[in-house]
C-alpha cells in the first residue's frame, strides 16, 4: 500500500517539477519518466490485489475535522485505479507527442503537466479515499485539476465558455454528494464509509433517497442522461490527451463510486434496480442518436461516451436486479457486463481519441464534412481507428463484444424468471441493447468512412502526414489489448473474479464458474471465426492468381465529371436515418437567401438540438435563472450598498453577541 | 451420408435458391425463364475473370467480401441443422449469431464508401437505416423465444419448440411472416429493394457494390445468396420436427418454399416507394411484438 501512495506521490510530483523547468522539451520528458516510474510502484500492488484478491488498507490521521482516515484498496478500487494508471501512462505517452505542437507558444505547459499530474493522483485517491471528507476533497481536486485542463487554450473564447460550464456542472453534481455524505454520516455518526452500511443496507424511504443523490451526484460525472450536457461541451475544448483521459478514465470514476453505494447498499430495492436500468437505457439511445448527428469528431466520441455509459448503466441495472430477484447468474453477468465494459470503453474510446487527435493536429479541422481519403496520407492512424470503431459498435472478435455478451445473456436469462415486469423490462434492454448497437453501427460507419474513406471533400493547406510514434505507439498498444481481450476474454475475466466475488454473496463458485464455461467456449468459436476468415482469404488469394487486377478510377455511371464535391457527405449519409428520428433529433435549418430575380449567394446553416437539453436541462435553467435574477438587486454594484452590508452585519454580530451574555 | 447430403445443399443451395426465384418469375410473366442453375454459371465466370479496382478505394474494399463470405459461414455453424446439428452451441450463441452478421455489414458499408462514389454513400446510408429496423426486431424475436422455451441457445431453443405443441402454433405463424420481412429486407429483394434494376437511384445493396468485380463481385453473389439461405434456414427451424427420418426433407422443402414464396412475392409486388419501406419493416418489429405479448400472456396468464 505505500508503494502504491508513493506511486500517486510520484505521479503529483512529476506533474510539479515541471513547473521549475525552463525547457519545454525538458518539462516532457521528466513527466513522461515520472509516468513510467509510477507504474512500477503501483502495478505491484493491483497485481496483488486482482489476481489473488488481496485488500489493502492503511489509515492516515489528518487535522479536524477530517480526522483519521481509511485508504482501502479493494478489488473493485483495483480495477479502477488500473483503467486510471494504465490510461495516464499511455496518455502521458501520447501528449509527450501531441504538445509537441505547443512548444514556445503562447500556452504554459507547466501548468497542463502541473494539473495533469494532480489529477491522476487526485483520480487514483478517490478509488481509495474510504472517508466521506476526504472524498469529496479529492474528488473536487479531480474536478477542479481537470477544468484547469479543459481550458488550456484559455485564450478561445468557447474554450472558456466549455471550461466554465464543466465547472458549474461538475459543482451542482457535487453538491448532490456533499448532501448525501453530510446527511449519511449524520445519521451514522462517523465519516468512514464502513460505518455506512447498516444505514444503506435498512429497506426504507432514507436509503432510497440516499441513493437517488449518489445516483446524481455520480451520475453527473459519469454523464447519465439527463445530466451528460457538459460532456459534448468539455471533451473537445481540451488537448487530445486531456479528453481521452476525461472521456475514457475519469467519468469512470462516476461509475465507481455507484458501484461503491451499490457494494455498500446490500440488495437495493426493487423500484431502483428498475430506475438505474431505465435510465441507462435513456442514456444509452439519448447518447448514440445525438452522436450520429454530429460533424465534430470529438464532439461525437463524447455522445458516443455518453451512449457507452448507458451500456455500462445497463449492465450495472441488470445486476441490480439479479440480486432484487436473487438470481446469481444475471447478477454476475450484469456486474460482469458493466465491469467489462467500462475497462473496454476505457481502451477503445481512448483509441478513437488518440486517432482523432492525429486527424485535428494534421487537417486542423474537427468537422467530418470537410475530411476524407486519410486513409491514404496516415495508413496506420486510419487501420488504429477502425479497430476503434469496429469494438465499439460491439462486433465479434473485438473487446467490445465480450462485454455487451455478459449483458445480453444475463438479459436473456431473464427472460425465464416469472415476473411479467422483469419480462417485459429484459425485453426493453434486450432488444433495447440492439437498437444502440446498430444505431453505433450508423454512427461510426459515418465517422469512418467520410473522415477516412473516400477523396478528400476540400483541399488542406498542408498534406497530411501519418502520426508520430509517440502517437501511435500508446494506440497500438490498445490495439493490441482489443484483440487479446476480444479474442479470449477469459484472460481478464480472471482477474475479475475477485471483483464479481464483492458483489455476490450467494452461490459464487457455481455461478462463475458457468460464466467462466461460456467463455471459453466464446472464444472457441472466435478462433473458429479466424480459422474460416483466413480460408476464405486464401482462397480469394487462389483465385486471383495470374489474374489481370487493373487499376481505374471508381465507377462513376457514365457521368463524364469527376468531382470529390459529388461524394456523399456525412449530413447526407444519416439523413435517411436522422429523418425516421426526426422528434428526438430535433433540426433547426436556417436558409439566408435574397430573392431576387437572379440567384444570389445564399447560405443555409443546420443544428441538431439535444432532445434531454432542450426540454429537460434548459427549461430548469431558465427557471433558476428566473429565480436567481430576483435576487440581483443584491449585487448593484453600488459601493455605499456594499458598505451598508457591512455594517448590518457587524450590527448583528454585536446584537447576537450582546443577546448572548 | 446425410451429414454430406446437408452439407452438400447447403453449399449448393444458394445457386438453387436464386435460380428459383427467378424461374418463378419468368413462369409467372409468362416467359421460358434462364436455367435453374444460371446463377452457378455466374459465379463460375465471375471466378474466371480478373478484377477492376477503383483508385480511390483503399485495403478495406479488398478485405470486405471475404470477411462477409466467412461471417455467413460462421453463422451457419451456429444454426442446429438437420442431419449435423450445430457445430457451435453455447448460451447466448443466437447473439453471436446476429452479431456476426453484423461484423459483415459493417465492413460492406465501409467498404462502399472507400470508393468514395455518391451512388455507393446513397446505397450504404440506406442500408444502414433499413437496418436499424430490422435488428431490434430480430433482438425482439429472439428474445421472444428465449420467452417461451426458457432456453437461450438455438440448439435448446428449438428442440423444446418444435416438440411442444399447441398455441406455439400461432407464435410459429407469427415469427414466419416476420422472417420472412427479415429476409426480404436483408437479402435486399422486391418491396424494400430490386435485385434486377442497375443505376436506379432506389436500389439499395446492389448500388453497395457496383465497383466490385471478378472473384470479389463472386464471393458477394455468393455470399448474398448464402445469407438468403441462412435466414430460410432459420425459417425452417421452427418446423422440423425434432428427430425424424424426414426432418432433412422437410428442411430442404421449405427452403425451396420460401425461394418460391420470394419468387411469387416479386411477381406480385412492385418495390415499395423508398420512403414507404420503413413503414414495411416496422411491421416486423409490430409482429414480434404481438408474438412477445401472446406468449407472456400465455405463460404469465394475462398481462
Amino acid at each position: 500500500m505505500s508503494y502504491f501512495l508513493a506511486g500517486i506521490l510520484l505521479f503529483f510530483a512529476s506533474g510539479m517539477i515541471t513547473i521549475f523547468l525552463r525547457k519545454d522539451e525538458w518539462k516532457s520528458i521528466i513527466f513522461l519518466i515520472g509516468a513510467i516510474a509510477s507504474q512500477f510502484l503501483i502495478l505491484p500492488t493491483l497485481f496483488s490485489s486482482l489476481v489473488f484478491g488481496n485488500s489493502f488498507s492503511t489509515i492516515i490521521f489528518f487535522s479536524e475535522p477530517i480526522g483519521a482516515s481509511a485508504l482501502r484498496l479493494d478489488p473493485l478500487a483495483s480495477v479502477f485505479a488500473l483503467i486510471i494508471t494504465i490510461g495516464s501512462l499511455l496518455a502521458s505517452i501520447y501528449s509527450f507527442g501531441y504538445m509537441k505542437q505547443y512548444y514556445r507558444g503562447k500556452y504554459s505547459l507547466s501548468t497542463f503537466y502541473f494539473f495533469f499530474g494532480l489529477l491522476i493522483s487526485s483520480m487514483l485517491l478517490v478509488v481509495i479515499a474510504q472517508n466521506s471528507f476526504l472524498f469529496l476533497i479529492v474528488w473536487e481536486l479531480m474536478s477542479l485539476s481537470s477544468f484547469f485542463l479543459v481550458v488550456f487554450e484559455n485564450d478561445k473564447e468557447d474554450v472558456r465558455k466549455a471550461g466554465i460550464y464543466y465547472l458549474i456542472a461538475m459543482q451542482i453534481g457535487a453538491s448532490f454528494l456533499i448532501a448525501a455524505f453530510a446527511w449519511l454520516s449524520n445519521l451514522s455518526g462517523s465519516y468512514d464509509f464502513a460505518s455506512f452500511k447498516i444505514i444503506l443496507n435498512t429497506q426504507n424511504y432514507i436509503a432510497v433517497v440516499l441513493f437517488s443523490l449518489f445516483f446524481i451526484g455520480f451520475g453527473t460525472k459519469a454523464g447519465f442522461v439527463p445530466f451528460h450536457t457538459w460532456l459534448p461541451r468539455a471533451h473537445p475544448a481540451a488537448p487530445t490527451g486531456v479528453s481521452s483521459i476525461m472521456s475514457g478514465v475519469m467519468i469512470k470514476t462516476g461509475i465507481y463510486g455507484i458501484l461503491r453505494i451499490i457494494l455498500l447498499s446490500g440488495v437495493p430495492e426493487i423500484h431502483l434496480a428498475y430506475a438505474v436500468f431505465l435510465i441507462s437505457f435513456a442514456t444509452g439511445v439519448a447518447g448514440i442518436l445525438n452522436a450520429i448527428s454530429q460533424k465534430d469528431i470529438k464532439k461525437f466520441l463524447a455522445y458516443s461516451s455518453i451512449e457507452n455509459i448507458g451500456i455500462i448503466g445497463m449492465g450495472i441495472g441488470l445486476g441490480m436486479l439479479g440480486a432484487v430477484y436473487n438470481i446469481p447468474l444475471i447478477e454476475a453477468l450484469g456486474f460482469l457486463g458493466a465491469i467489462l465494459h467500462t475497462i473496454n470503453h476505457f481502451i477503445f474510446k481512448s483509441i478513437l481519441f488518440y486517432g482523432a487527435g492525429i486527424v485535428y493536429q494534421n487537417t486542423h479541422t474537427r468537422n467530418i464534412e470537410k475530411l476524407g481519403g486519410l486513409i491514404k496520407f496516415m495508413p496506420v492512424t486510419s487501420m488504429l481507428f477502425l479497430i476503434g470503431s469496429l469494438a465499439i459498435c460491439g462486433l465479434p472478435l473485438f473487446n467490445g463484444f465480450v462485454s455487451e455478451f455478459a449483458i445480453y445473456l444475463g438479459l436473456a436469462k431473464g427472460f425465464s424468471y416469472t415476473s411479467v415486469s422483469l419480462n417485459i423490462v429484459m425485453l426493453i434492454g434486450f432488444s433495447g441493447l440492439a437498437l444502440i448497437g446498430i444505431m453505433a453501427m450508423v454512427g461510426f460507419t459515418k465517422l469512418f468512412g467520410i473522415a477516412f474513406l473516400g477523396t478528400a471533400r476540400e483541399s488542406l493547406h498542408k498534406k497530411p502526414e501519418e502520426g508520430s510514434s509517440p502517437l501511435l505507439l500508446p494506440m497500438i498498444v490498445l490495439a493490441v489489448f482489443i484483440f487479446v481481450i476480444g479474442i479470449s476474454p477469459l484472460l481478464i475475466i480472471q482477474i475479475l473474479y475477485p471483483v464479481l466475488k464483492q458483489f455476490m454473496n450467494v452461490d459464487i463458485e457455481s455461478t462463475l464458474g458457468s460464466v467462466l464455461s461460456l467463455y471459453s467456449s466464446l472464444s472457441g468459436a472466435f478462433i473458429l471465426f479466424t480459422g474460416i476468415t483466413l480460408i476464405i482469404f486464401l482462397v480469394r488469394k487462389y483465385f486471383l492468381k495470374n489474374k489481370k487486377v487493373k487499376q481505374f478510377k471508381t465507377w462513376d455511371c457514365g457521368y463524364q465529371v469527376e468531382s470529390s464535391r459529388l461524394q456523399y457527405t456525412g449530413s447526407s449519409y444519416s439523413l435517411p436515418f436522422l429523418e425516421l428520428v426526426a422528434e428526438l433529433v430535433p433540426q433547426k435549418t436556417i436558409v439566408e437567401s435574397q430573392h431576387d430575380i437572379f440567384p444570389n449567394e445564399a447560405h443555409l446553416k443546420t443544428s441538431q438540438h439535444d432532445f434531454a437539453e432542450r426540454f429537460f436541462v434548459q427549461p430548469i435553467l431558465k427557471f433558476v435563472r428566473k429565480f436567481l435574477t430576483m435576487f440581483a438587486w443584491i449585487q448593484s454594484g453600488k459601493m455605499q450598498q456594499y458598505i451598508l452590508y457591512g455594517l448590518i452585519f457587524l450590527l448583528i454580530i454585536l446584537i447576537w453577541i450582546f443577546g448572548a451574555l | 451420408m446425410m451429414m454430406t447430403v446437408q452439407i452438400l445443399f447447403i453449399i449448393f443451395a444458394p445457386f438453387l435458391f436464386l435460380g428459383i426465384i427467378n424461374r418463378i418469375k419468368a413462369m409467372w410473366a409468362g416467359r421460358k425463364g434462364s436455367p435453374l442453375i444460371q446463377p452457378l454459371y455466374d459465379f463460375l465466370r465471375l471466378l474466371r475473370k480478373g478484377e477492376v479496382i477503383s483508385k480511390t478505394t483503399s485495403i478495406i474494399f479488398k478485405i470486405a467480401p471475404a470477411v462477409n463470405l466467412s461471417s455467413v459461414i460462421f453463422a451457419f455453424l451456429i444454426l442446429p441443422l438437420p442431419a449435423i446439428g450445430a457445430v457451435i452451441s453455447f448460451d447466448g450463441d443466437f447473439i453471436l449469431f446476429a452479431y456476426a452478421l453484423g461484423l459483415a455489414k459493417f465492413l460492406a458499408i465501409v467498404a462502399s464508401l472507400d470508393t468514395g462514389s455518391s451512388f455507393e454513400g446513397m446505397g450504404a446510408s440506406r442500408e444502414v437505416t433499413f437496418s436499424t429496423i430490422v435488428e431490434p426486431a430480430f433482438f425482439i424475436l429472439l428474445g421472444t423465444l428465449a420467452l417461451l422455451t426458457g432456453q437461450t441457445s438455438f440448439d435448446a431453443i428449438f428442440n423444446l419448440l418444435n416438440s411442444s405443441a399447441g398455441y406455439t402454433v400461432l407464435i410459429k405463424i407469427l415469427f414466419a411472416v416476420s422472417l420472412i420481412i427479415m429476409i426480404l429486407t436483408e437479402g435486399s429483394r422486391v418491396p424494400v429493394d430490386d435485385p434486377n434494376t442497375h443505376l436506379e437511384l432506389t436500389m439499395i445493396h446492389e448500388v453497395m457494390i457496383l465497383d466490385y468485380s471478378g472473384p470479389d463481385l463472386a464471393f458477394i453473389f455468393y455470399s448474398s445468396g448464402l445469407k438468403l439461405v441462412l435466414l430460410s434456414s432459420l425459417l425452417a427451424e421452427f418446423f422440423i420436427p425434432s428427430n425424424s427420418v424426414f426432418s432433412l426433407i422437410i428442411f430442404i422443402g421449405i427452403i425451396f418454399l420460401t425461394a418460391a414464396l420470394i419468387g411469387i412475392i416479386e411477381s406480385l409486388i412492385a418495390r415499395a416507394r423508398m420512403s414507404h419501406v420503413p413503414q414495411f419493416i416496422f411491421l416486423m418489429t409490430a409482429l414480434s411484438l404481438i408474438a412477445f405479448a401472446v406468449v407472456i400472456s400465455f405463460l404469465r396468464g394475462g398481462l
